[in-house]
């Protein structure tokens, strides 16, 4: 085995479900059970031993919160803490200075924390994940420093006489009831980041996490779903923060450092990324343990610390991880009476011109990867971009769906400029595409990776759909009918990573068609592919341009090439060298040396024996 | 204006230090991508050792010059040696894992080395012997020791013996080529759990270094000083690109001065605030850091 194959082994490996026996039944059971314990436990405890229930209360909210940024959204967030200051703060200084309750301080507490994770999440959101990790960590440290220094935040002795907070004319005081309040508190958290994690916005963060570019390409508007995660993330955190200010009274810079937001990202990761009981679970771990070690006190870190070490060897991928869909759970409902069973695209005049593409240049420092490319692609056609490896065939693709800004020339689609377009504003204007190499989100199952693709035609994600829009039935329902359009039908419950290599690229393609384009561009989609598979492909295009899509094609394979394109467009460093129908191109001159090098002695049969036209 | 000269020889003196440890952070994040929090404390662990030596000997009247040496080269060698332990025990294992679970195990590390040493040394300030002759000499209005001038020297010697391994020959090659693609190069021939452990070899060295220095050169020490130190020198390999070896140790530089001259000029308590604004602001507009990175995005 090949260290690659070796470590997609192991990927694979690590994507399989855990749990194997906990079915449903099990998981309703187990659920059920810890719900009534949790109600019962004021009966069970100590008064000493409820106060650390309080606290695991506590951060099992914060790591609820942190779990949409780390787990959902795959962003690494070391100043988390921060949001629980901020809300802690907020609170607080609405109580002391203007006399409101607990209750009337929540939504302005949560919408401050917002505001701040927008501002956190601004400067950062063109980042890679590593530069963000050092970056929220500045934040959160510049958030304390200035709570140290401030007069208003009482600086170093932080603020005190913060009044409990009161239900129904009570105040909570007792361990008992604070425990109780939290405990709601919680479960407000639970329920709203479950429903997150189920929504279109879930599913657009889980997309982002796998594969960032692939997530644009397929329409998801990647900044806004990262900034969101972040609000989202922020309003939690500032929901402990509340509850933990009025529980204690009193708060100061101590509670929100850099160690408080370390052990949120441990209730994270040791709980398992993505999962709301392992949240719960992981603060308990998180909490109690180092109490249970109370009796040896002078070790009881170093303990910890080593069985965190042993704990993550252990159990790398945490202690109850996020369960994946169900097998088999992907099943649509029955098609409603009248629906054409074929999918259908948007149809466009047959004919006319989609796609115009002028006077085209980009260069990568000093290599110009493409002159001066222009081309029309017309509806209800298959052109093909065809020219030996550096030509510029993938920057052209890159240039049109707006992974890279082209510095000379124009891309008109239907006579709009896409000019810097966002990627993903791109492919709600109709055009989709594939990648030369392949890029699904791996660790998806097959239908998620085509939901995936709806991002492109739902549009704003918050207006039209609601934030935590469901996927309905019709949503369901377009996925199977493109996969089963792909072939993929009884694929639909695997992961995206335990597919072969001609499924993936077929995949690729079902995803991509989700966005209902009017361009599909499929870069390279024989590659690798046997010649019982070409032939599978070569149908599958044929059907997609008979939709009523139109297809670019980038491909190498001439058999494909010339077996489908309505027309061939040939590029040779940068320049259109020829354009045509294939027999045309097929013989002529300039493409012939383009491929062989300038040999006038070279014979025409050689020719065809080795770019294997045969006609 | 001596004011300005006496903050930049102090920044420039602490800078060197934090580059050394910045370096470790860089190519350490280079070749697994993990932000090895552990780093600051390996510099502690370093101290220490450095700090019992010294002692030890000093009580046995050794020569001053002897001391130090030894106190150096076996605190590099102790730190070296823990930099490899704690790779395979606590980060080997768990590569082809998240790279969550590692961050954690880092953590994990992290806690469990300062905790180690509180147990042994205690949570007060533990004090170097005053043995370094005190001798200075005016540069322009400042005063710089000679002392200092050495460990500059020193720092910048040892970044450059670094930057001469990884980059002129076959195995800094390797490391690099194992940067950029793991299955590559392990393709190619390297022997990549090798020479990740040499990575941390390396880095770990310079952590002692930096950490016995630092001792000698400011006295005190405790077991949580590697907290700030490693926050410092992780915002300057970011800030001079990550995995990008002379950009760390501008940066480290850099951040020194920085530090210094919030000391003096503003007020130490918002000296980390300064200095994490400078970073955001940085990445803002350049967001692969000053000098850009050297890794490979992952794929």
């Amino acid at each position: 085995m090949t260290p690659a194959q070796t470590a997609q082994a192991a990927r694979r490996r690590r994507l399989t479900p855990r749990l194997p026996g906990a079915g449903m039944a099990t998981r309703a059971a187990v659920t059920g059970a810890a719900c009534l314990l949790s109600l019962l436990l004021p009966l069970l405890l100590s008064q000493y031993a409820m106060s650390v229930a309080v606290t695991v209360v506590t951060f099992a909210i914060l790591g609820l919160g942190l779990n949409v940024v780390v787990g959902y959204a795959g962003l690494l967030d070391l100043g988390y803490a921060a949001f629980f200051a901020i809300g802690a703060y907020t609170s607080s200084l609405l109580e002391l200075h203007l006399h409101l309750s607990f209750w009337e301080t929540l939504p302005l507490a949560v919408i401050a924390a917002a505001i701040s994770g927008c501002i956190i999440g601004y400067p950062t959101l063109r980042l890679r994940s590593d530069y963000l990790a050092i970056v929220t960590l500045g934040f959160g440290e510049i958030v304390r420093i200035i709570a140290t220094n401030l007069n208003v935040t009482g600086g170093p002795n932080g603020l005190y006489g913060i009044p409990a907070a009161t239900v129904f004319g009570t105040s909570i005081l007792t361990s008992n009831a604070q425990y109780y309040l939290g405990l709601f508190l919680m479960a407000v958290a639970v329920a709203v980041t479950g429903l997150l994690s189920r929504s279109r916005l879930g599913r657009a963060w889980r997309s982002l996490r796998e594969d960032e570019t692939a997530s644009e390409a397929v329409g998801v508007p990647a900044t806004k779903v990262k900034l969101l995660a972040y609000i989202m993330g922020a309003m939690v955190g500032a929901l402990a923060g509340m509850f933990f200010s009025a529980r204690f009274g009193a708060i100061d810079p101590t509670s929100f450092t850099y160690n408080t937001s370390v052990m949120i990202l441990i209730v994270v990761i040791v709980g398992g990324m993505g999962s709301i009981p392992g949240m719960i679970l992981g603060a308990a771990i998180v909490v109690a343990l180092p109490e249970v070690l109370r009796p040896i006190s002078n070790y009881r870190l170093l303990l910890f610390a080593l069985a965190l070490i042993v704990l993550m060897l252990a159990r790398p991928q945490g202690i109850w991880p996020a369960r994946r869909s169900r097998p088999g759970s992907f099943t649509a409902p029955p098609e409603p009476a009248g629906e054409a069973p074929a999918p259908a695209g948007r149809r466009s005049e047959p004919g006319s011109v989609l796609l115009s593409v002028a006077g085209l240049g980009h260069s990568f420092g000093g290599v110009t990867a493409i002159g001066d490319v222009s081309f029309d692609l017309h509806a209800g056609e298959i052109l093909s971009l065809i020219g030996p490896n550096g030509a510029g065939k993938t920057t052209v693709f890159n240039c049109i769906t707006g992974l890279v800004t082209p510095q000379r020339g124009s891309v008109l689609l239907g006579g709009r400029s896409l000019r810097k377009l966002r990627p993903h504003k791109i492919v709600r204007l109709g055009v989709a595409r594939t990648f030369q190499s392949i890029r699904l989100f791996e660790g998806l199952d097959v239908a998620e990776n085509c939901l995936v693709g709806l991002a492109a035609h739902q549009g704003r994600l918050l207006a039209r759909h609601g934030l935590l829009g469901r996927t309905t039935a019709a949503d369901r329902r377009q996925a199977l009918r493109w996969l089963e359009f792909a072939g993929l039908s009884g694929q639909a419950h695997l992961l995206a990573a335990q597919l072969s290599y001609g499924d993936r690229r077929r995949l690729e393609i079902a995803r991509a068609l989700m966005s209902a384009p009017l361009i599909l561009l499929l870069d390279e989609p024989g590659a690798g592919t046997n010649p019982t598979e070409k032939q599978a492909l070569m149908q599958l295009i044929r059907q997609v341009r008979d939709s009523g899509v139109a297809v670019l094609l980038i491909e190498h394979d001439m058999d494909l090439v010339m077996g489908l394109s309505d027309r061939v467009i040939v590029l040779d460093q940068g320049h259109t060298i020829a354009a045509g129908p294939p027999a045309q191109v097929r013989s002529d001159a300039r493409v012939i040396d383009a491929y062989l090098g300038r040999e006038e002695t070279e014979s025409a049969e050689t020719v065809e024996e080795v770019l294997g036209w045969r006609s | 204006m001596s004011a300005f000269l006496q903050y930049v020889v102090n920044g420039l003196t602490s800078g060197a230090f934090l580059a050394l440890v910045a370096l470790g952070y860089t190519m350490i994040y280079g070749i697994i991508r993990l932000i090895n929090f552990a780093h600051g404390d390996v510099v502690m662990v370093g101290s220490f050792a450095g700090y019992t030596i010294v002692t030890t000997l000093v009580a046995q009247h050794w020569p001053v010059a002897v001391v130090v040496l030894v106190a150096l080269v076996a605190g590099m060698a102790i730190t070296g040696g823990l930099g490899m332990l704690i790779e395979r025990v606590a980060y080997q294992p768990l590569l082809n894992s998240s790279r969550l679970a590692i961050l954690i195990s880092a953590l994990g590390v992290s806690l469990a080395l300062e905790e180690g040493v509180r147990i042994i040394f205690g949570a007060g300030f533990s004090s170097y012997p005053n043995i370094l002759p005190a001798a200075n000499f005016s540069l322009g209005g400042a005063h710089a020791s000679y002392v200092q001038l050495v460990m500059f020297g020193l720092c910048l010697l040892l970044m450059l013996g670094l930057y001469l391994y990884v980059h002129r020959t076959a195995t800094g090659t390797a490391m690099r080529a194992l940067a950029m693609d793991r299955d590559a190069a392990r393709l190619m021939g390297i022997n990549v759990e090798r020479t990740i452990l040499l990575t941390f070899l390396l880095g770990s060295v310079l952590a002692g270094a930096s950490g016995v220095m630092q001792g000698l050169y400011y006295s005190q020490i405790n077991f949580i000083m590697g907290f700030l130190l490693g926050l410092r020198a992780f915002t300057a390999a970011v800030l001079g690109g990550i995995g990008n070896i002379p950009g760390a140790m501008v940066a480290g530089l850099l951040i020194g001065l920085i530090g210094s001259f919030s000391d003096g000029y503003v007020s130490s308590q918002w000296t980390d605030a300064i200095i994490f604004a400078v970073l955001i602001g940085v990445l803002v507009f350049k967001p692969t850091g000053l000098f850009g990175e050297r890794v490979a995005e992952r794929a």
